[in-house]
C-alpha cells in the first residue's frame, strides 16, 4: 500500500499527540482506573481524528480507510492499551452503523457530537449469557406507540462509565436467534438506565468498563439505526471495523514493544557484554519482527480491500485470529527478555501482558475466528 | 526593500529549520571529523527545530487576531526540509519556499542569515519574522539578530508573548533572572522561545489542505546570491575541527562504616581535592 505526503503527516501528528496527551498521564490514569473521556475526547475531536470516515456534515473528517488505519497503528503505540480501546470503540465500534444506515436526525443528534468529542459512547452488544454467540443475546426492545422500551442486562460494556450515549442491540421480536434484533441508540441519562457497578478487569485499568442494567427504558422509536430485525446484520458488518482496528492497533502496540524491548537489550549488560549480542536473543527476534511485519501487511491488504469497497470478512477473520495471538507471543517474550525487572507490576511489559491479553478474546474470540474460517474455507466433510 | 504599511492585516515571514533530532541516543551520534560533518543517524528521521512550531504558532495566532492576513514559511535546507515547510502547512501557514541549493551546503549561520534576508527581500512586503529562538543542532541563536541587521529592522530575542499594536508589537522577553517587556514598531525580527507554550497539532482538515499544497523551491541564484558568498569556503566563521567530546569519568565508592563517617570521608576528599 502506498502512502503519500498527507499520510505522513498524520501519522506523525498522531503519533505526537499520543507522545504528549496520553503517555504522560499513563500511570495516573491506570491507577485512577478511569480517564479523564470528555477531556481528551475533545482534544481528538477538535483535530478531526474521531470520525476520520464520516462524512462532513455530521463533523467527519470525509477521507478514507487508510486514515483510519494510521490512526490505529499510532493509537497501539501508546503507553497504555486502554486509551487506545476506550477512542477506537467511540470512533470505529459503536458509530460505523450510525453513520452508515442512521438517520439524518439521529447522526445530527448524536453521531455529530461523537465526532467533536463533545459525547462519549459505547457498543452494548454482549450480555452475561451472551458474547461471542451474538445469537444468544435476551435485551429486549418492546413497541410501545412511537417509544421502545428496552429491558435486559449488558456486562462488559467498554466507556459505559463515561458514555453519554450507547448503541444498544436489543430483540425488537420475538422471532429468536440471529432475527428480529435492532440497533438502538440509548441516551444514558434516561430513567431506568443504570450502571451496576464498574467491572476490575485484569488489564487496560484506565478503560471504564460497565455491567449495566435497562430497566423500563423509553427511547423513541427514532433513535433505531437502520430497518427494524436488521441489527445483528449491522452489528456484523461493525464487527468487521472492530476486528481491523484490533489488528491495526496491535501491530502498533507489537512494534514499540519490540522497539523498547530492543534498547534494553542494547544497554543490558549480562555475562560481558550486552544482552543483545545473545545469539538466541537476535534470532528471536528476528523471528518476530518478520511475523509482525506479515501482521502489518495483512492489516494493509485488508485496508485495501475496505477502501477498494470489498468484503473483507475472510481476511480481517485471518488478521484478527493472528494479531491476537501474535500480541501474547510479543508481550510474552519482551517481559522474558527483561527478566524480573520485567515482571514488576510498574514496567511497561506488565501493562502491556496484562493489556494485549484481551485481544484474543474481544471482538469475538480466537475460537470465533477459527470457527468463521473453518465455515468459510470449507473444512468440512 | 518593500516594507509594508502596518495595516489591520498582517503579513508574517515564520523561517524554520529540519535538525538531527536532539533526542538522538549519545551512542548514534556521529561525526566524520575529516569533512566536519555530522553523520544523519541511522533510521533517525530529522525533526522540525523544537522552537519553530511557537514561532508558528505565534504568526498563527497574530494572523487569526488580526483577521486576515498571510503566513509564509522559509525553510533552508535539503530537500528533506520541506517537511518542516509541510508541518507549518499543516498548522495553519498559508504559503512555503523551501531554499534548497547544492551551493547551500555547509554554510555558516551568518550565511544562512544572508541567504535568508535576501529571500525575504524577494517575497517583498513583511510586517514581521518570526524565528525560533534558536536551532538545537548547532544552538547558536544569531540568524534571528542577523536577518534584522541585513534588512535594517529591530530585532527582539526570546519573546514568550506577542501582542501587536497596530503598527507596533509589544514583546514580553526571558531574561536569565526575570521577564523583560519591549515595544518596537514594524517591521522587526522577533525569537521565540519555548515560554511562548505549546503549538497546536495540525488538524485533520489543515494536513488534507496543506498536502496540495506546493512549496516553492528556489536556488542560490534566484535569490540573488554571488559564488563567493556559498559554500564552505565562504562561511564567516571557519570550521577548524569538529568532533565529539570524549566524556570520561571515574566512580570512587566512598568507605565508611555509618552515613556520618562516609560524608566525612567524602567532605575531607572533596576538600584534597580543593573542591570545597
Amino acid at each position: 500500500m502506498e502512502f503519500n505526503e498527507a499520510h505522513h503527516m498524520f501519522r506523525k501528528t498522531v503519533r505526537d499527540f499520543v507522545e504528549k496527551e496520553i503517555n504522560p498521564h499513563a500511570d495516573e490514569w491506570e491507577k485512577a482506573a478511569i480517564f479523564p473521556g470528555h477531556e481528551l475526547f475533545k482534544k481528538l475531536g477538535d483535530l478531526g481524528m474521531l470520525g476520520l470516515e464520516y462524512e462532513p456534515q455530521y463533523s467527519g473528517g470525509g477521507v478514507d480507510h487508510s486514515y483510519t488505519m494510521i490512526f490505529a497503528e499510532e493509537l497501539g503505540r501508546a503507553d497504555v492499551g486502554g486509551i487506545p480501546m476506550a477512542i477506537t470503540v467511540q470512533t470505529d465500534m459503536a458509530t460505523p452503523a450510525l453513520a452508515k444506515w442512521g438517520s439524518h436526525e439521529l447522526k445530527m443528534e448524536y453521531l455529530a457530537p461523537a465526532c467533536r468529542g463533545e459525547k462519549i459512547c459505547g457498543i452494548a452488544v454482549t450480555e452475561p449469557d451472551a458474547g461471542s454467540d451474538v445469537a444468544g443475546l435476551k435485551t429486549t426492545a418492546r413497541r410501545d406507540g412511537d417509544d421502545y422500551i428496552i429491558n435486559g442486562r449488558k456486562i462488559f460494556i467498554t466507556n459505559s462509565i463515561q458514555a453519554d450515549f450507547l448503541v444498544v442491540l436489543a430483540r425488537t421480536s420475538d422471532e429468536g436467534g440471529y432475527k428480529g434484533m435492532s440497533l438502538i441508540v440509548v441516551p444514558t441519562d434516561r430513567p431506568g438506565f443504570q450502571v451496576i457497578r464498574k467491572l476490575d478487569k485484569m488489564g487496560n485499568h484506565c478503560s471504564d468498563t460497565g455491567e449495566l442494567a435497562f430497566d423500563d427504558v423509553r427511547v423513541p422509536v427514532t433513535n433505531r439505526i437502520g430497518p427494524e430485525g436488521r441489527g445483528f446484520q449491522l452489528q456484523m458488518q461493525q464487527f468487521q471495523k472492530e476486528r481491523m482496528i484490533a489488528v491495526y492497533t496491535a501491530v502498533g502496540a507489537m512494534t514499540r514493544a519490540i522497539e523498547r524491548t530492543v534498547a534494553y537489550l542494547k544497554q543490558r549488560q549480562a555475562f560481558g557484554q550486552p544482552l543483545i549480542n545473545n545469539q538466541y536473543i537476535q534470532y528471536t527476534l528476528a523471528e518476530l519482527v518478520t511475523e509482525i511485519e506479515a501482521l502489518r501487511y495483512l492489516g494493509h491488504a485488508c485496508c485495501e480491500q475496505i477502501v477498494r469497497g470489498e468484503d473483507v470478512t475472510r481476511l480481517a477473520t485471518m488478521a484478527k485470529l493472528k494479531a491476537g495471538r501474535m500480541g501474547r507471543r510479543v508481550a510474552d517474550q519482551c517481559l522474558q527478555f527483561h527478566g524480573g525487572v520485567g515482571y514488576m507490576d510498574d514496567m511497561w511489559t506488565s501493562r502491556y501482558f496484562r493489556d494485549s491479553r484481551l485481544a484474543s478474546i474481544g471482538g469475538g474470540a480466537d475460537e470465533v475466528m477459527l470457527r468463521i474460517l473453518t465455515g468459510m474455507e470449507g473444512f468440512q466433510a | 526593500m518593500r516594507r509594508r504599511r502596518p495595516s489591520e492585516s498582517v503579513n508574517i515571514i515564520v523561517c524554520v529549520k529540519q535538525i538531527p533530532d536532539p533526542e538522538t541516543p549519545a551512542a548514534s551520534f556521529k561525526v566524520d571529523e575529516a569533512a566536519k560533518k555530522v553523520i544523519p543517524a541511522q533510521g533517525i528521521a530529522p525533526v522540525v527545530n523544537p522552537f519553530d512550531p511557537q514561532a508558528t504558532e505565534a504568526a498563527l495566532r497574530l494572523r487569526d487576531a488580526a483577521g486576515e492576513g498571510k503566513v509564509t514559511v522559509i525553510s533552508l535546507g535539503p530537500d528533506s526540509a520541506r517537511d518542516a515547510i509541510k508541518h507549518a502547512l499543516a498548522m495553519g501557514a498559508d504559503e512555503g519556499v523551501l531554499l534548497n541549493d547544492p551551493s547551500f551546503e555547509g554554510i555558516d549561520n551568518f550565511q544562512t542569515a544572508v541567504a535568508l534576508a535576501k529571500a525575504i527581500q524577494k517575497i517583498g512586503a513583511f510586517d514581521l519574522i518570526l524565528m525560533g529562538r534558536s536551532a538545537a543542532d548547532w544552538d547558536m541563536g544569531v540568524v534571528p539578530a542577523g536577518v534584522g541587521q541585513l534588512l535594517g529592522v529591530p530585532v527582539v530575542t526570546v519573546a514568550k508573548a506577542i501582542e501587536r499594536n497596530g503598527g507596533a508589537v509589544k514583546v514580553d522577553r526571558v531574561l536569565d533572572d526575570g521577564f523583560q517587556t519591549v515595544e518596537t514598531p514594524l517591521p522587526a525580527v522577533v525569537s521565540v522561545s519555548n515560554e511562548f507554550g505549546e503549538p497546536r497539532y495540525p488538524q485533520l482538515r489543515q494536513i488534507m489542505l496543506a498536502a496540495k499544497k506546493t512549496v516553492q523551491v528556489w536556488g542560490a541564484a534566484d535569490i540573488g546570491m554571488a559564488a563567493d558568498e556559498l559554500g564552505a569556503s565562504g562561511r564567516w566563521l571557519p570550521l577548524d575541527a569538529l568532533y565529539v567530546p570524549k566524556v570520561e569519568s571515574n566512580v570512587e565508592i566512598i568507605e565508611g562504616e555509618t552515613p556520618e563517617e562516609k560524608a566525612r570521608n567524602l567532605a575531607q576528599k572533596l576538600r584534597a581535592a580543593k573542591l570545597i
